[in-house]
Parts: C-alpha cells; structure tokens; sequence
C-alpha cells in the first residue's frame, strides 16, 4: 500500500518534467477532481458501539444523497470508516493513517470527548472536524465545527417549561462518573434555581453499577419530584426499570438528556411512565422534513434496519454541514471553511440549523414516552448553544 | 418498622438472593469440574433471550423458564463434549476455550438479535407492602422462589445418591472411579446441570435487567468475586460469599455512595484473593 503510493508519486514527479501531461496525472491535479474522502469516525465497538450500525447507515445516506446533488464543490463524496469506539490513542492513530495515507480532506466524528481531544491535538487545525454527539460544551479550536446539543441547549428552555407544566420543586440529579453529566448539571443547577426550585440530591455513579436500589432509596428520602437523568446507556436502561419497579415512576418525572429511541426500547414500555427526553433529534418528529429523512432511510436500509436516534442522525447533519460551507467556500481547506463558517445556515431533518461561534443553533424537542415511543409534546425554536468561541 | 430500615433490608436480602442465583452455575462447574467457566455470564443471556423469544412468539412468559432450561443443555451437552472434555484437565486452557467460546456466543446473539436492548414485560410490575413499605412485587416473589429452590437443592445434594455420587467425584475422582462411578457422565451432568442453573438465572433475572448481547460480563465479575469470597465449590460457601459481597455493596453504597460501594467489593475481593485465596468456606 505505501509502497504504490510511493511509486505513483515517484512516477507523477517524473512525469511532471513534461508540464501538460505532469499537470493531468499529479497527486494534486488527482485530488482535485477526484472524489474528496471524509473519514467518518463512528463508534463500531466498545460502549457506545450499539450505535454503529445507525450511525454509519445515516453517513451513508448523507453522502450519497449529497452526490446525487452534485457534491461538495464539484466533487463527489467518499466515506471510509474507521472505529471510534476504541481507546483515544488508537483512533488517533486510525485518524492520522485515513488522513496522511488515504487522503481524507475532512473528518467527521461521532464519539467521546476524550477521543475528541485526541484528534484534536492531531489535527492541529491542519484539516476540518465536524464533531456531531450530544456533548458538555466548550470545544473551541480552529477548524472544528461542533453539532452536537449542550446542556444548555437541552436544559435551559426545558427545565422552567417542565417545572411549570408538572409543577417541580425538587431536582434530584443522577448521571455517571464523567464529565458531561458533572458539566450538564453545573449548568442544570442554575436553570433549576431560576424556575424556583432546588435541587435535593446529586450523584455520580461508576459505570459498573448495575444495582440502583441504594440510589432510589435516596430519592424517595430526598422527596424529590424530579429526577435529572445523565445516566448513559445500559445505566440509564438499569436505572428507569428498577425506578418505576418501585412505584416511582408514577408519582416522579424524570427528564433525560440522552434518553433515545434504543435505550427507551431497553427500559420497556412498563417503565416509562412519566418519562420525558430532551433532544435535537426524534426518530419520530412530526415536521415534514423528518418524516421524508425517516422514510428515505428506511427505503434506503429496509424496515429491520437499526432504529434511528439523535447519535446516529448527527452524523447525516454533519455531512450536511460540511456540504454546506465547502460549497459556499468552493474548497474543503480550513481558511476557507473558517471564512465561511460564522452565520452559516442549512437545512436538515431537525430543522434549520445555524452556526454560530462554531456550534449550531437550532431547534429542540421535548418527548414523553408514551410505552415505547417518544412523542414530542413541545418543540423551542432556534435554540442557541450558549456557548462563545473566539479564536 | 421505618420503611427506610425495611426497604434497606429487602434490597440486601434481594442482592443476596440475586447474587446466589446467578452464582450458582459457576460454583457448581468450577466446583465439581474445576472449570472456571468464563462463559457463565452468556449461559445467562441465553437465558434471558429464551424470554425474549417466548415474549415475541406472543406466548405465556413463564414457557421462557423451560425454554432457556431446553437451550442452555444442549449448548451446554456440546460444549462439554466437544469443548471441555478434551482439555478438562488443563485449568488455564479451559478458561482461555470458554473465554472464546463467550465472545462467539455474544456475537451469535447478536447478529440474531441485533446489538439494541430488549426489555420483558410481565404481570407482577406492581409494588406490594411489606410492613407497609411498597416493594416490586416480582422482587419479592424471586426472593421467595430462589430461597426455596437453593434449600432443595443441598437437600438435594446431601441426601439423595447422585449427590453422594457427585461428592465422592469431587473429593476423590480416582477412588470414585474405582468403585464404579462414572465420573466422565458426573462430569458432563455436572456441567450441564451448571450452565441450565445459569441460564435458569437469566430467565428469572430478565424482566430487572438491562438485556443486550454484552449482559453477561457484569453477572460473571460479580458471581466470581462470590466465589473468591466463600471458597470454591461448595453451597454454604457461595452463601457466605453472595452475603459479604452483597452486604458490603449494599451497606456501603447506602453510606456512602455507589463509587465507594464498588470499591469496597473490589477491595474486599483482593483482600481474599491475597490473604486467604481457598475463601471463607474451604473445601476439604
């Protein structure tokens, strides 16, 4: 492999001694026209690697449906994959050999923030990240455009309508050991206290933990009303079935902020009463664009194909993003997309989405569980970030 | 009684019940074959998508039980025969065989089942009082049943002749042999018998669980710190295990908080493996 790419450079080098024909066959004349490949960095094992399948469906639509618009630029997409589901150091290194050795021009990734920063740092700003997850907020480097929802675009129009709608006082606060649920509720406090109420309890669990039965104890005793839930994944399934085994869920709303399509199908229908999500993205929304990208996904991939869900669907509105500012920069390189970037608007399954300081405006949606589906019950437009990013 | 102290009580007693359940089938291979079995924990799985199964087909949830018995035995009859038979006597390679055999199982699982979660519906979703403090019903009714089922079970072993059988194969193999024991048929009984006590836990443990191709590593770490802690082999000791294991879990996570409980179990755990590796209950 790196010996052709030696040899194909050694012969376009020769041939470049005869200017026309040099021109035609060179490594860069190939990459202008060519198709311009975007590694797409999706979780395919590890925790999160239950959303694979979802993701990397939806990057594929992306892609093609853009090429069937003509491209990006004038050139048509290439989507290689590689895993993000992997320890940081290793997609650090998957992501260095897709872009030195098979010549992605832009990336797109669906991951933890730890990996983030991995590729951050090997990124240097030297080619565009589009990073698409729900995340904790306050990524800021050169050429690194971020879709993904913060806390305060899931919690700050949502907590007073909620506490006003369902009458809650009393915030009981729950998540994992990690940064995005320690961040989110940093940021869920100050929205409780400002709709007037206040919060009763707060813990972190490790990820190991599959007994809740000491958490829920506290709960009841804390006489909390709500419940903030940041637990992520099998966790989260753990946590909601054993809640409302104890009778709580009838009496007590939770609200979750990564509550999606499959782990709601894990929590079961039993055990959803009361239970509402706050996101940018339902596999069931009720506007027309999203019921058209439902349709064309399940045409595309079959009725049996991986339930779409917020995770996987930022991974098409990444791609659309990048479409977006590589037309209107006609290039793919950071200085023109960084020129572009501030103000830039495109339109997807969610809605129209704006960015601003390197994060995306846009609309959020808050869904009951009614058994197993999430139906939205109110939607708050063009919800900003909150986040400033000057660099 | 103060329904705090009550509902602290019943979640102790729960986790007890929990933890011999599904620690049941590992004590009986390893004890009986001197096989840590590292694929427990997908027996388990197996077990719980039995009810998956049942509960698509529309049938009667309780048609799982049987269901996940019927499955677990065949596997588990092939396993042995063809997988630990011939290296049974190699500890080390048994455990790397049935480490490989529980990641082929994940993987069947799951391109059957697909990698999302499955949830079980049943009709015991309701909370009962316990002196006057609402506890799931399904909750206590397993409490009831798996107390029950482990004291027939060393009746079981104590009284009747395979359990004599089955003893005189642990202590002695060869004297055993020497007297007219099959103790090649024990084994591959034992097994069996092991891997269907797995897969009974997964179908009674499926409507609390979270249930996904992966479930099965948490149910094999916690039924293994089980058996560091009461000794290897024997029923009183996976008791005695299930109770400091699960009573430090409880106690602690209710003091303090779950980080500080998951670290007293793995504290708790290396303290044995260090200073008192046969476990509280030791096989003669």
């Amino acid at each position: 492999m790196r010996r052709r790419t030696v040899i194909t450079r050694g012969l376009s080098v020769t041939l470049g001694a005869s200017p026309g024909l040099g021109a035609l066959l060179s490594g860069a004349a190939a990459a202008q026209s060519g198709p311009i490949k975007v590694g797409a960095l999706l979780p395919q094992s590890g925790p999160a690697g239950l959303f694979g399948p979802s993701s990397k469906n939806c990057a594929m639509l992306a892609v093609e449906e853009i090429n069937s618009r003509g491209g990006v630029a004038g050139r048509p997409l290439q989507a290689l994959f590689g895993d993000a589901g992997q320890p940081p150091a290793e997609v650090a290194q998957a992501a260095l050999r897709m872009w030195r050795s098979d010549g992605c021009e832009a990336f797109v990734g669906m991951h933890d923030s730890a990996v983030r920063g991995a590729l951050i740092g090997l990124f240097k700003g030297q080619v565009p990240y589009f990073y698409t997850p729900v995340y904790e907020g306050a990524e800021c480097s050169l050429g690194t455009f971020v879709l993904g929802e913060t806390p305060q675009q899931q919690l700050e129009p949502v907590i007073p309508w909620l506490a006003k709608e369902r009458k809650l006082k009393r915030w009981y606060l729950i998540g994992n050991d990690y940064n995005w649920p320690r961040d989110s509720n940093a940021q869920a406090k100050k929205f409780i206290a400002a709709s007037g109420g206040a919060v009763v309890g707060e813990e972190y669990l490790p990820f190991t933990v599959d007994n809740f039965d000491a958490n829920l104890a506290k709960i009841k005793q804390a006489n909390a009303d709500a419940v903030l839930i940041t637990l992520v994944g099998g966790a989260s399934v753990g946590f909601n079935r054993a809640f409302a085994s104890f009778g709580l869920a009838d009496k007590v709303v939770r609200l979750g902020t990564l509550i999606e399509e499959n782990t709601v199908a894990g929590i079961g229908a039993q055990n959803t009463l009361n239970l509402y999500a706050s996101s940018g993205y339902f596999a069931n929304i009720d506007t027309a664009e999203a019921r058209a990208f439902a349709a064309r996904y399940a045409k595309r991939f079959g009725a049996d194909a991986p339930p779409l869900n917020a995770l996987a669907q930022s991974c098409y509105d990444g791609l659309l993003l990048l479409q977006a500012m590589g037309n209107k920069a006609k290039g793919l390189t950071v200085p023109k997309l960084e020129a572009v970037a501030e103000g830039i608007t495109f339109d997807g399954p969610r809605g129209s989405s704006k960015l601003e300081q390197r994060h995306t405006r846009k609309d959020i949606f808050l869904a009951q569980a009614r058994g197993t589906d999430l139906r939205v019950v109110q939607t708050f437009k063009a919800v900003g970030s909150g986040q400033t990013c000057k660099i | 009684m103060d329904p705090l102290a009550t509902t602290y009580a019943l979640n102790l007693l729960y986790q007890l019940v929990v933890l011999a359940l599904a620690g049941l089938g590992l004590a009986i291979v390893f004890g009986l074959l001197g096989v840590m079995n590292m694929a427990h924990g997908e027996f388990m799985m197996l077990g719980a998508y039995s009810m998956v199964v049942v509960q698509r087909a529309g049938a009667p949830l309780w048609l799982g039980i049987p269901l996940a018995i019927a499955v677990c035995a065949v596997v588990g009859l092939a396993v042995e025969r063809w997988l630990i038979r011939p290296i049974a006597a190699r500890p080390f390679d048994t455990l790397l065989a049935t480490w490989g055999l529980s990641i082929l199982m994940r993987k069947a699982v799951e391109a059957w089942f697909g990698r999302g979660y499955q949830s079980i519906e049943h009709g015991l979703a309701g909370t009962l009082l316990v002196f006057d403090t609402p506890y799931p019903g399904y909750r206590l009714a397993l409490m009831g049943g798996v107390l029950l089922a482990l004291l027939a079970l060393a009746l079981w072993y104590r009284r009747s002749p395979t359990g004599a059988r089955v003893q005189a194969m642990v202590n002695n193999p060869a004297l055993a042999e020497a007297v007219g024991i099959d103790t090649r048929r024990i084994a591959a009984f034992a097994f069996v018998i092991g891997v269907c006590c797995a897969g009974l836990a997964g179908a009674l443990l499926a409507p609390l669980s979270r249930i996904e191709p992966g479930m099965g590593l948490d149910s094999l770490l916690s039924s293994f710190f089980v058996l560091v802690v009461g000794g290897l082999g024997s029923l009183a000791g996976m008791l005695v295990g299930a109770g400091v294991i699960g009573g430090t879990q409880v106690l602690v996570s209710s003091l303090l908080d779950q980080t500080y409980g998951y670290l007293a179990v793995l504290l708790v755990a290396i303290g044995f493996l260090w200073r008192k590796p046969n476990g509280l209950v030791a096989r003669g």
